[in-house]
């Protein structure tokens, strides 16, 4: 087995940052990404095959620096490469397509970012809808529109990057549909100011979805996606404050409905580890615990980013920043002046960042109210087919833990490992027990945690 | 869904055909096996085992396994994560899908 000072996981803003870094105070850095080009969702990349310079977006061009920099510094990459597990504390199992590896890091940062919330409603298994993610991957990643004529749903500001992708694109967006009420927005303005770069790129925003002639509800949820085989309408209605859907049923005619309800940090490698987590009531999941050198509670693993706790990714930039600095001073390569001045300033920046994200957080807090969507033969657990009514029962029987309720209806048995599934099973066993959604816990993550081909464990190099 | 999907002016790959279904299917180079599949608008990569319900892609990012294909007789192969190849033979999947040469 090879050791290397640093595995980072993750190649997005956060792994990114920590991997510059680190390598600029000359620690030996392995950056391992399952993609095929680095950049994570956020920076994602067109493929190499696409020509360099090859982009639709700010983000991906921004990101290409990024990636020339860590590049530069000779910073080994292993992309196309899943980390199946974390062992004995920092030794990090890397699988490709054809072999695994073990890697002994003397330091390990995670960096493994965050997914779209899944939000179970009445006809979300239908082709036709997907995630503000998927769509963003599909027309950063390859200019390829998720649809024709489209519908977006969810909250927080990515609703409108979503919707200027589609329309530079060419797409038609019948609708926008925010769950937040954004009602006296003039409250947030003194702690805006800090930030007004953000606040005039939204205001671009919606001024092309006006111009465009989009019709933009806040207070409006998904209800259901209509179609047989796939999606050819969906219905929305108006949300109570909480996201809880009332009465006032409207119904579009599109082929894509585009959902983004927030998104869950994926602790998946973190929790393996052994890592502390707590609820976070704000982001209605949980968050990594960690010192303010970005440490976790295992000693040597660090996690940055949207994968500790989401706060977007100039946050996630910092965080890894931080990361980085704090492997570089463990490694001693820089004296404990330096490294104070250094951490000081990048603490400082995240505390301005912490002021946007305060008032983001207020503006589109999650609306637990968003799990009264489901009906009884929705699918709850994708993989395994198990539907809200087959697992209320579960709860109601007892099963008043995500393990249970696992046990009694095979929800989260399956290949996604319970990803989809967990967050709406948390809310559900809340909502059925009369208790908060923390105390229903987290699936147990067992290696591999991603699906990983037989034939690449059989194959190990060292 | 019209059947070109693809957004004008952006540079691309090479030009490549795989096969889908036994369909003859233009792609390009660099190209997610998702990304052609959807910009030909094909939708359904698959249907479940249980309720036999058609699924596609939904989270783009590899991880809720609803994209699922038999690539050249290998099934459970996550079309978002994988570039095509010219000459690839993509199908459908049913269930579990099965092996095949």
């Amino acid at each position: 087995m090879r050791s290397v000072g640093c595995v980072v996981v993750g190649g997005g803003p956060a792994g990114l940052a920590a991997a510059r870094t680190a390598a600029r105070y000359g620690v030996r850095v392995l950056l391992v990404d399952e993609n095929a080009e680095l950049g994570g969702q956020y920076y994602r990349q067109m493929p190499a095959a696409f020509g360099s310079g090859a982009a639709l977006g700010r983000e991906t061009r921004e990101g290409r620096a990024l990636i020339d920099e860590v590049r530069a510094l000779g910073v080994e990459t292993s992309l196309g490469a899943t980390t199946w597990a974390i062992f004995d504390q920092r030794t990090v199992a890397i699988a490709t397509a054809d072999h695994t590896e073990r890697v002994a890091a003397h330091a390990v940062v995670l960096a493994t970012g965050a997914y779209d919330r899944p939000v179970p409603f009445p006809g979300w298994t239908l082709p036709g809808v997907v995630t503000a993610g998927g769509a963003q991957n599909l027309m950063k990643g390859y200019g390829v529109l998720p649809g024709r004529r489209v519908l977006i749903a969810g909250s927080g500001p990515l609703l409108l990057v979503v919707a200027h992708y589609l329309l530079q694109g060419g797409a038609e967006i019948a609708a926008i549909c925010e769950a937040a009420p954004m009602r006296r927005l003039w409250r947030h303005a003194p702690r805006m100011l800090p930030h007004l770069d953000v606040v005039q790129r939204a205001y671009r925003y919606r001024g092309e979805i006006a111009r465009a002639g989009v019709p933009f509800f806040t207070g409006h949820v998904i209800r259901r996606a209509l179609g047989a085989g796939e999606v050819t309408g969906a219905v929305v209605s108006p949300c109570a404050a909480d996201w809880t859907p009332l009465l006032g049923d409207r119904t579009f005619d599109v082929d894509t409905i585009v959902v983004g309800y927030g998104f869950v940090a994926s602790l998946e490698l973190a929790r393996l580890a052994g890592c502390g987590e707590r609820w976070d009531d704000a982001r209605g999941g949980w968050v990594a615990t960690r010192t303010r050198e970005m440490e976790s509670t295992v000693p040597g693993i660090f996690i940055a980013g949207d994968g500790a706790g989401v706060a977007g990714s100039a946050t996630a930039l910092e965080e890894g920043h931080l990361a980085g600095l704090a492997v570089a001073a463990r490694f001693g390569r820089l004296t404990s002046r330096e490294y104070s001045r250094e951490a000081s300033r990048g603490r400082g920046r995240l505390l301005h960042l912490a002021g946007l994200r305060r008032v983001l957080d207020e503006l589109y807090r999650y609306g637990p109210g968003l799990s009264a969507l489901a009906e009884d033969d929705t699918i709850l657990c994708r993989c395994e087919e198990v539907t809200h009514a087959q697992a209320a029962e579960a709860v109601r029987e007892g099963a008043d833990h995500l393990y249970g309720v696992k046990v009694w209806t095979r929800a989260g048995m399956g290949r996604c490992q319970g990803r989809m599934c967990g967050p709406a099973l948390g809310e559900l066993i809340g909502r059925v027990t009369g208790r908060p959604a923390a105390l229903a816990g987290v699936f147990t993550p067992r290696p591999p945690v991603k699906p990983v081909r037989l034939a690449a464990l059989a194959e190990e190099r060292s | 869904m019209s059947p070109e999907a693809r957004i004008p002016n952006v540079p691309r790959g090479r030009a490549l055909t795989i096969v889908v279904d036994g369909v003859r299917v233009s792609a390009f180079e660099g190209e997610s096996i998702a990304a052609a599949l959807l910009a030909e608008g094909r939708r359904a990569t698959r249907w479940t085992a249980g309720s036999g319900e058609p699924r596609g892609y939904l989270c783009g990012m590899g991880l809720c396994q609803d994209c699922l294909v038999t690539v050249d007789g290998a099934p459970n192969v996550r079309a978002c994560m994988t570039p095509v190849r010219e000459g690839l033979r993509v199908e459908s999947q049913r269930g579990f899908g099965e092996w095949s040469q």
